[in-house]
């Protein structure tokens, strides 16, 4: 029963884990680009919902929307205005742009909220559900009806619609798309903002049950990593599942280890699935061209 | 010889300088060291290795512990603290063999230093836990480094000894593998270059020559915290090196002592901090990627970094 | 020197090369031809160890190779050119040569350290043979230039000067023409035939330009969907009706 609703509140946890990591996965696929700022997002998504909804008094709803639609700019922003100018150089500089303008997000949370944690008052006020033994508080009913939604509307477009099609041959042939006419640096811009404003509803799941500081970009960077990795880079069913399975395994080693090992169990993942299955659980190897 | 005559010349500076600007000359000195070492790994071989806070990290802490626990002289601890950073680069090397994919081992170097940072942490009477630990008075030898003065030409000594040392390995057929493998490692292979072998020296050398930089950081501050060597130091690192120019030489200690002393500016002001190293990092990337160095070779052609010796 | 037995490769359920025999001598220049994607590169890459084979044997000096990494393959005297280039775009071109010529200078990581003189004397016969071979190819004056700015065709011979710094016994030219202007080309042609026959050197050479092929090679093999479908001298392939259709069949 333990092990049990250590579970399920580690499946809600898991369950931002996998938005944040499929939002990263999505820019990888669209553009070959791990976003290394990707966290640093998330982390203005949550500030901005927090923003909207405690200092401006807007209901909830409207600054969760309103924060997704920002990011959603932002991401596209970026996109054109910073990762498109260094396409000509080596993949270390775009690594480097992403950890600067993540740093810099970080360093305006910081100026603007100082060295305060932020609390944000509880939002979804109806009361929990029981089921037998276990709990299932109200923010955990929300996370799973919200991220799976999401994630039900993302792989039915991705994978059935016409847009998807034109997607998915996007992410795999570049110099074919193109020659079909297709806007490639309009879908890169697209795809960004898709990837930003994904990872900002994480953030804004996250506000209502995380203190919030600036430094946590780092942390779900992070997260998000150990989950692409565990799930297979590149793959975005393996994203979500890994995700998933981290935050499960994150309570499950807090409850029966030592809560001290919380924060590195995702260091711990990454380095173990590097060393024994390198291509995680559903992952692909790609072979170099001579 | 004409190197020799920086080191020579900077001898002179204590001459004019106050303690607290001896402090942030002294401070140069040790991210001289820090940048040469990243720039080996990210600008030399080109890989993208998040570990140089970790390998700092470790020089210092194994200098602070052997002081501290041990009871070790300054003049011992260095070279520990500089193997340290060997061994632990040479374990980021490792990842970098395998070749799985670009990402991974920024990725696994990043896991890799923060869960050293988690174990300072939580190492509480070995690291001292967050408060961290005290580093005892310095000993060189017999000289004790108690002034600034002092640990300056302690520090200058040591310095130009590793900078020379890395300068004659660039300047060689190992200088001339390691950027081969940076910009094309298949190639290298055809030429009968073991590219693996020369990774791992890169990030070895690499390692040891930072974690030597970490020993003398724990002998300046007088302590070694665990929040000393996190992302916002790593940030640091990047700054100088791609200021600086990436692969040079010339650039790093160009980038160190440029950006040494502006952390000083910022630390009133939360944020201003994160804000202006990430703006300084996206203007250098948009406009200048090759960084100072490239910009003092244009106009003084003889500056730039070559891979052989001519006498 | 070099020999192929019934060599197969495959990716990917692609039969990429089926039961390739071919030999290299040493003096002698032999072309490989045929159309795109029909193995040669693919062949270049087996032997040099970047692609493992399925079946076979490869046979250099008597002695199997297949399976072995490239860098070791090529330490037993094998050099090559890439299709796409394979230059280190950052150094200059004496840099690039200098790298050529890695295996030959006989300067110890301690050596090197510590700027002892038997280092500094080995890199500085390095340095001398290094310009000398660009002075003989008539590049000398781009020694000290970053290939990268360089033209495809400056990049290509270049690129040739680096594979025969160290005298190997194999050489293996991948499309070495690609970009260079006819007077050029007859340079090439040259160089290639005094490669095999003034220094014995056994070259295997992909081209697609049929008058280099005729000019420079002592035999040619052609292939055609990873299949050796003919082999000759140049003047009988020409006439060879199965060649003819191989070309002709791919406008």
């Amino acid at each position: 029963m333990f092990a049990l609703q250590l579970a399920l509140s580690g499946l809600a946890q898991g369950a931002i884990y996998a938005l944040v990591a499929l939002s990263m996965c999505v820019v990888y696929r669209a553009t070959t680009i791990v976003n290394f700022g990707h966290g640093d997002l998330v982390m203005a998504g949550a500030f901005v919902v927090y923003l909207l909804a405690v200092l401006a008094g807007l209901p909830f709803l409207a600054a969760a929307t309103l924060a997704v639609v920002l990011l959603f700019i932002l991401g596209l922003l970026i996109e054109i205005g910073l990762i498109e100018r260094i396409k000509a150089g080596p993949h270390i500089g775009f690594a480097l742009m992403c950890i600067a303008f993540g740093y810099l997000l970080r360093g305006i949370a910081r100026a603007v909220w100082g060295r305060e944690v932020l609390p944000m008052p509880s939002v979804f006020n109806f009361p929990p559900v029981f089921l037998g033994e276990l709990v299932i508080t109200a923010d955990a009913l929300v996370i799973f009806a919200a991220v799976g939604l999401l994630l039900a509307a993302f792989f039915a477009v991705f994978y059935r619609s016409s847009a998807g099609r034109v997607m998915q041959a996007l992410c795999q042939s570049e110099r074919g798309a193109a020659l079909v006419g297709i806007n490639v640096r309009a879908f890169h811009g697209v795809m960004w903002g898709v990837g930003a404003a994904l990872g900002a509803v994480g953030g804004v799941l996250l506000a209502p049950i995380t203190l919030l500081h600036p430094g946590l970009g780092a942390s779900f960077l992070i997260k998000g990593f150990a989950a692409m990795t565990l799930g297979g880079f590149g793959s975005f069913g393996g994203a979500v599942l890994g995700g998933l399975i981290l935050g499960v395994a994150e309570q499950l080693v807090g409850g029966y280890v030592s809560t001290k090992l919380i924060d590195i169990t995702a260091y711990l993942v990454i380095i173990l699935v590097l060393a024994l299955r390198p291509n995680g659980l559903f992952g692909r190897a790609i072979a170099e061209k001579v | 010889m004409r190197f020799y005559l920086i080191p020579l010349a900077a001898a002179a500076i204590p001459l004019v300088a106050n303690p607290y600007t001896q402090f942030m000359v002294n401070l140069m000195l040790v991210y001289i060291l820090v940048a040469v070492g990243f720039n080996l790994v990210l600008g030399n071989l080109g890989q993208l290795a998040f570990a140089n806070t970790a390998l700092f990290g470790i020089g210092a802490y194994t200098a602070a512990m052997l002081m501290a626990h041990a009871g070790w002289p300054f003049w011992l601890v260095i070279l520990p603290a500089g193997l340290a950073g060997a061994a632990a680069g040479f374990l980021a090397s490792v990842t970098a063999l395998r070749g799985i994919r670009v990402y991974y081992l920024a990725i696994v170097t990043l896991a890799f230093g923060e869960l050293l940072r988690w174990s300072y942490i939580h190492g509480e009477r070995a690291t001292g836990g967050t408060d961290g630990l005290a580093v005892p008075r310095a000993d060189f030898f017999g000289i004790a480094l108690d002034s600034e003065t002092a640990r300056f030409y302690v520090f200058l000594l040591i310095v130009t000894v590793l900078v020379k040392a890395v300068s004659n390995l660039l300047r060689s057929r190992i200088g001339r593998a390691i950027v081969a493998i940076r910009d094309n490692e298949l190639a290298t292979a055809s030429l009968a270059i073991p590219t693996g072998r020369y990774i791992v020296l890169a990030f070895a050398l690499s390692g040891f020559v930072v974690g030597i930089a970490g020993s003398l950081f724990a002998v300046l501050i007088g302590r070694v915290i665990p929040e000393s060597f996190g992302l916002i130091e790593l940030i640091l690192h990047f700054a100088m090196v791609l200021v600086g120019g990436l692969g040079s030489l010339f650039g790093s200690v160009l980038g160190a002592v440029v950006l040494t002393a502006l952390p000083e500016f910022f630390r009133r002001f939360p944020g201003m901090y994160e804000m202006f190293f990430g703006a300084l990092l996206i203007v250098f990337l948009l406009a200048q990627p090759r960084g100072l160095a490239a910009l003092a070779a244009r106009w003084w052609p003889q500056l730039r970094d070559r891979y052989y010796r001519d006498r | 020197m070099l020999e192929l037995k019934d060599v197969s490769v495959s990716f990917a359920g692609l039969q990429a090369l089926s039961q390739v025999s071919l030999s290299a001598r040493a003096g002698e220049v032999r072309a490989l031809i045929g159309p795109n994607g029909a193995g040669k590169t693919t062949l270049f890459n087996a032997i040099t160890g970047y692609v493992p084979i399925a079946s076979g044997a490869i046979m250099l000096n008597g002695a199997p190779i297949q399976g072995l990494s490239p860098h070791e393959i090529a330490a037993l005297g094998v050099r090559r050119t890439f299709q796409n280039g394979g230059l280190f775009g950052e150094l200059t071109a004496l840099e690039n040569v200098l790298a050529g010529l890695h295996s030959r200078i006989d300067a110890s990581f301690a050596g090197i350290l510590f700027g002892t003189r038997a280092a500094r004397d080995a890199e500085r016969a390095a340095v001398a043979r290094a310009r000398e071979l660009l002075r003989t190819l008539g590049v000398a004056h781009l020694a000290d230039q970053p290939v990268k700015s360089m033209s495809g065709g400056q990049q290509r011979t270049i690129e040739i000067v680096r594979a025969v710094a160290a005298e190997p016994p194999l050489l293996l030219l991948d499309e070495p023409a690609v970009g260079l202007a006819p007077p050029l080309r007859a340079q090439l042609v040259e160089l290639i035939r005094r490669l095999a026959g003034q220094m014995g050197i056994a070259v295997l050479l992909i081209e697609h330009a049929v008058d280099l092929v005729m000019a420079a090679a002592d035999a040619v093999a052609v292939f055609n969907g990873g299949i050796k479908i003919a082999e000759g001298t140049p003047a009988a392939i020409r006439a060879d009706p199965a060649v003819l259709e191989a070309y002709l069949g791919h406008g």
